[in-house]
């Protein structure tokens, strides 16, 4: 076990430096002029590529980028905010989008997980119905909509919740946007839970507990929701990593200062930011990178059936 | 392992639901909507009209503008001008930075030195097109040290400007925030970028303080400054921002009470002109820019060099029908424009009159003529010796929601009246637009100018030959002459003199269709009742609180 | 020994347990079809497929508006030009039909059956051309799926060993980069527009489906007849594409069928956020975008695009649900 950890922890850094170098690369050898600016002069943008070590080879320039990324350092945006330090904007708008992110994926969890084995427990019934078609429409309809709908009717039509994200009013502001992301969380979860559930109640074990004279609530929570729950945990990160996404649009309607505002902000401006774009691609990756590693040591401690192979962690 | 999990569980939920508390300002605060984030609090790096906005809510100049956009003292207390006017005196009030350090003239001379080497876009506010300023020349093009700017400080209150010569409207340019001052020990004591970032690390002279902020906020706040010199006369409490890039967002934020002073688009306008209860808030002001038209003269472009033929700019410009420009596409109240300086932000010092007050001026060489048009169409494929036309004319499609309508209405405006002409669309960023035409690598591009200062030059400098802005390569050596007469030549020092000048250079643009002016473009704004005394100015400062109240 | 009685047993409820009568005689592909039509919803969903499809070829073709006119009339008072703008929808031969009053208005004759737009674009021709976007991106992420993430899933799978470990290290790379890292590194490269979103899915998509097909391979090399073809003589690309790429077909099917959905999402997610399909091309994505903009003056503008978008997504799915359940069947279903 413990050096299936190491050798896992191992992969996912080893992958984000490859990832972090290409990244690095591919914006480095950017064409076009990184500065687009109606007044300025060539000579100006020269001496800017200058002033930022764009001159020097590729690796000089990774390295000295990397030195200063480890004491958290992404260096200046060449367009956005003016050139404001990343890090000035990174801190607020990382703790901003992993808060309400996290009340999303918690929210979306638990009422899906609930959804999920109401619905199984009540099979084609009416709360089985009813799940499935919650689940259809998280998975029919974007986020954004969902929150356009949200902000339409509890923030315009009748003004209970705040109309934009309000940092003095945190927890009212956080409710639309999470709710609105946390929903697909919540279908797919739901949908999974419950065909889990299904799929283990009319297994062979289960049946064979039945006939020895258990059931109810002790036959559910003691063999078909422990084993149910467990492959749960394999879908939450690519649902995690949906949610980034989604938080992109839902944040920049909301106005919510987040780094998906930010990367909004980078990519759709009028000129494209190239550091922001590099900053923000590593934390992504970084992110995305973390939550499949610890996704898969999760499961692997939940589950001790899973043999866990020297080539273990494929998925 | 369950507990471990479940304690984890906790503390994840617990820390997410931690609020922050702290309720909104006082009771007179309003919520305001800006429609781009702030770029940058740094008055040296600053560009957009929103930044400035805040800047000046939180900086002082020397002057700043009174309602109607005349200077009025600000910083300076009073100021002298010697009688050459080459030399302008200021005498710096009492007033106090928020960390409690007085304003000194030397905060001034620091900012100002420090723009001429650092300010990338607006550094040219100090040479000799604009300013004047002795030796803001050499110090941005020639690389002399910044050391030499004709500015210094006798003493704390007494700011002395040389300037290289007489400019007329120089106390007007000093409440554009590349004049603001900026407290040295205070800027050089911080990490290198990371002035105005946050509200810890900006500093405040003016009538509100930066609360809450970081770089890209979407929303933040600014509070009442108690050690205003002008304390007394500020009513407001205090601004909340709200970055809102839909305007149809907006709109619902207003109705719904959640901002106070919105702008919206055209096509909201309408809207809000049916509603008997938000038409009563409308209120259109100038936003200064002005969308034109630009033609490409060399020969590389458009066929050959087909544009360089001035009745075939002539045709174009005469065939477009820019009333229903702005009433049918834009309308959110804009401007139709027959001038190459745009109305309502440059009037004269003497006689108060507009400068394009007249848009039936030039008449007969830009209007809204099929027939004449036709005629100069007919001379100028005898010219050329070719019957037809083929143009591509490009257009940014992130430059707000009408350009893309605009430019097609256009196409089928030329095109009908025209026949012969084809005139092909190619939508790109602005970016791109741009470095199109920077490079001279397009036929006709529909583009903006916005003034930087209440002067007709901000306008007219741009056409002399070799400037950087002069995006057709137009050249005519009287209009250099007279510009040159204007800036630094033998008109300076006589305002009207300069006025009819200007007027006379504006005749050779326009007469040669250098550009097709098409519409000055105007700001649709909703203000809720009991909110006054905002102050909207088309060139320089958008909005100004200083003489704002809300009353409920 | 106890002898039981029959209090001894309590009955649980009663459970359908079929007995497998017609596995063995029914040929695999009549099966699938049987049981795929069987399930109500897959039927549905390919309707709605269906119907989606043809709208968009031939709905366009509905209306005497391009995706782009500007619908507009001279006023005959004033010389004026009026641009159609913001229209509810209306169609005057139906009025007419139904004997409704005529509006008399400048465009009472003209047919606007979802209405028009805040510029004046008929909606209805814009709908659909928007529609089209989105099956070309479903047609895209087959092509994407079926020539690269297969192809590269079985190449992988076949030749195993080293081919195959640096080949998936490739794809542990590739699968660890969110695609939004991708889009936005690309739009430093590329102009904007729908070329964009089509290369970040060719950079994206084909990743699950080289996944499914390398299982697939592993799955099938080990059989008998593979070993047979080999031990023949036949060449590894006649084994790979010919002996086994038939037998993988199933799970294929089901891989892509649930790739179009997420593929759609992605190009309208990304129209929305504005680094897709850029004006006057529109897009389900920007058409929301767009009737997001004009929500409170025009709410119904955006009620079109969402529900084509809702629909597909709903149509793809039903069916990548019916085909998994039609292809590998639990003896529950037969």
């Amino acid at each position: 076990m413990k050096k299936y950890v190491f050798k896992r922890i191992l992969t996912a850094v080893i992958t984000l430096l490859i990832i972090t170098f290409l990244l690095f690369t591919l914006v480095r050898i950017m064409p076009g002029n990184p500065f687009p600016s109606e007044r300025m002069t060539d000579e100006a943008i020269a001496a800017k590529r200058e002033e930022m070590g764009l001159n020097d080879n590729i690796f000089v320039q990774f390295w000295n980028y990397m030195k200063n990324v480890m004491k958290g350092d992404f260096g200046k945006g060449t367009s956005l905010y003016n050139g404001a330090p990343i890090k000035t904007v990174l801190g607020k708008s990382l703790a901003n989008s992993f808060k309400i992110g996290g009340i999303a994926i918690l929210l979306g969890t638990f009422v899906g997980l609930v959804l999920g084995v109401v619905a199984a427990l009540n099979r084609d019934k009416f709360m089985d119905v009813f799940c499935s078609v919650v689940s259809i429409l998280g998975v029919c309809v974007p986020a954004y909509v969902f929150l356009i709908f949200l902000q339409y009717n509890f923030a315009y039509k009748t003004t209970l919740l705040p109309y934009f994200f309000d940092s003095r009013r945190f927890f009212e502001s956080t409710i639309i946007p999470s709710v609105s992301m946390s929903l697909f969380t919540m279908s797919t979860i739901a949908r999974f839970t419950r065909n889990e559930m299904v799929e283990i109640m009319d297994s062979d074990y289960v049946l064979l507990a039945e006939s020895k004279g258990m059931y109810g609530s002790k036959l559910i929570t003691r063999h078909v929701l422990r084993n149910a729950l467990i492959p749960v945990v394999t879908v939450l990160a690519p649902l995690v990593v949906d949610l980034l996404t989604g938080a992109l649009v839902v944040e920049k309607i909301y106005g919510i200062q987040g780094i998906g505002k930010l990367m909004v902000d980078a990519i759709s401006g009028e000129g494209i930011d190239y550091n922001y774009v590099l900053a923000l691609g590593i934390l992504y990756s970084a992110l995305y990178i973390g939550i499949m590693l610890i996704v898969d040591l999760v499961y692997g401690l939940l589950d001790p059936r899973i043999r866990i192979s020297s080539k273990g962690g494929d998925k | 392992m369950k507990k471990i999990l479940c304690l984890v569980l906790a503390v994840v939920m617990l820390s997410c639901l931690v609020a922050c508390g702290s309720e909104n300002g006082g009771e007179k605060t309003i919520g305001v909507m800006l429609s781009t984030n702030v770029m940058s609090l740094d008055c040296n790096l600053a560009t957009d009209g929103d930044s400035f906005e805040v800047i000046a809510d939180c900086i002082d100049g020397l002057t700043q503008m009174d309602s109607e956009g005349a200077a009025i003292p600000a910083l300076a207390e009073s100021w002298d001008i010697s009688e050459d006017g080459m030399t302008w005196t200021f005498h710096i009030r009492d007033a106090k930075w928020s960390n409690g350090d007085p304003v000194t003239a030397n905060d001034f001379v620091f900012a100002w030195k420090t723009a001429v080497q650092t300010n990338e876009e607006y550094g040219y506010m100090f040479d000799s097109s604009v300013g004047c300023v002795k030796n803001a020349d050499a110090i941005l093009y020639d690389g002399a040290d910044a050391d030499t700017l004709g500015v210094s400080a006798p003493d704390d209150k007494t700011l002395v400007v040389e300037l290289e010569a007489p400019v007329s409207f120089f106390d007007s340019l000093m409440y554009f925030p590349t004049f603001y001052p900026l407290n040295e020990k205070f800027y050089t004591g911080l990490e290198a970028g990371t002035y105005g970032t946050s509200g810890d690390t900006f500093l405040s002279c003016g009538a509100f303080i930066l609360d809450d902020y970081t770089p890209g906020a979407a929303n933040f706040s600014l509070v009442k400054n108690p050690d205003y010199w002008d304390a007394a006369n500020i009513k407001l409490d205090g601004i909340n921002y709200q970055v809102v890039g839909s305007s149809d967002n907006a709109l619902t934020a207003f109705k719904g009470n959640s901002l106070d002073l919105v702008t919206v688009s055209g096509a909201q306008v309408a809207a809000v002109k049916d509603d008997k209860d938000l038409s009563s808030k409308l209120k259109v002001t100038g936003a200064g820019y002005m969308w034109y038209l630009s033609f490409s003269q060399t020969e590389k472009n458009a066929q050959g060099g087909m544009l360089a033929n001035a009745n075939l700019r002539l045709a174009i410009t005469n065939a477009i029908d820019r009333e229903s420009l702005v009433e049918n596409y834009v309308m959110d109240g804009s401007l139709a424009t027959y001038t190459a300086v745009p109305p309502q932000f440059a009037a004269s010092a003497t006689s108060g009159d507009d400068f394009s007050g007249d848009q039936t001026k030039f008449a007969d060489v830009c209007s809204y003529n099929v027939e004449k048009a036709q005629e100069y169409f007919e001379a100028a494929k005898k010219e050329l010796g070719k019957d037809s036309f083929e143009f591509t004319m490009i257009y940014g499609n992130n430059e707000g929601d009408e350009v893309t309508k605009v430019a097609q209405a256009i196409k089928e405006q030329v095109e009908a009246n025209l026949p012969g002409v084809v005139l092909n669309l190619q939508a790109m960023s602005k970016a791109e637009r741009l470095d199109k035409m920077q490079n001279d690598n397009y036929d006709v591009a529909l583009t903006r100018w916005g003034p930087d200062y209440a002067d007709p030059m901000t306008y007219l400098g741009m056409w002399i030959t070799d400037n950087a802005n002069n995006y057709g390569f137009w050249s005519n050596a009287d209009y250099d002459q007279l510009i040159k007469d204007c800036t630094t030549g033998k008109f300076v020092t006589d305002y009207d003199a300069r006025w009819a000048a200007l007027y006379e250079a504006e005749t050779l643009v326009m007469n040669d269709a250098v550009i097709a002016p098409l519409y000055t473009k105007s700001n649709a704004n909703l203000i809720v009742d009991g909110l006054t005394g905002v102050d909207f100015h088309p060139v320089a400062l958008n909005r100004v609180y200083k003489n704002a109240d809300l009353t409920k | 020994m106890t002898n039981y009685t029959e209090k001894d047993f309590v009955l649980l409820g009663e459970r359908d347990i079929q007995t497998d009568t017609n596995f063995a005689s029914q040929p695999y592909w009549r099966g699938v079809f049987k049981r795929f039509f069987a399930k109500k919803r897959s039927v549905v969903g390919l309707i709605i497929v269906l119907v989606i499809i043809v709208l968009a070829f031939f709905g366009p073709l509905l209306s005497q508006n391009g995706y782009r006119d500007i619908t507009s009339v001279k006023d005959p008072e004033t010389g004026k030009e009026i641009v159609a703008r913001g229209l509810d929808p209306q169609i005057p031969w139906l009025d007419k039909l139904l004997g409704k009053e005529a509006d008399d208005g400048l465009f009472a004759d003209k047919t606007f059956l979802f209405g028009t737009d805040d510029l004046g674009r008929d909606l209805w021709t814009r709908t659909w051309y928007g529609a089209r976007v989105s099956l070309l991106i479903a047609f895209v992420t087959i092509f994407i799926d079926v020539i690269i993430g297969m192809t590269y899933g079985l190449v992988s799978g076949y030749f195993g060993g080293a081919v195959d470990s640096v080949m998936q290290r490739f794809v542990e790379i590739a699968n660890s980069v969110p695609r939004l890292v991708i889009v936005s590194v690309l739009a430093i490269f590329m102009p904007k527009g729908i070329g964009l979103v089509i290369v970040a899915l060719l950079i994206t998509e084909w990743i699950g489906m080289s996944k499914i097909a390398r299982a697939e391979m592993l799955k099938i090399k080990e059989m008998e007849y593979v070993l047979a073809g080999r031990t023949l003589g036949a060449s590894n690309f006649s084994i790979i594409f010919k002996d086994v790429l038939p037998n993988t077909v199933g799970p294929i099917i089901t891989q892509v069928m649930f790739s179009i959905p997420t593929a759609i999402f992605t190009e309208a997610f990304l129209s929305f956020v504005g680094v897709g399909i850029m004006l006057p091309e529109c897009s389900v994505g920007s058409l929301i975008e767009d009737g997001f903009n004009n929500i409170t003056t025009l709410p119904y503008q955006i009620v079109p695009p969402i529900i084509v978008l809702a629909l597909l997504m709903l149509g793809f799915n039903f069916i990548g649900d019916g085909l998994r359940e039609a292809l590998a069947p639990k003896l529950d279903d037969m």
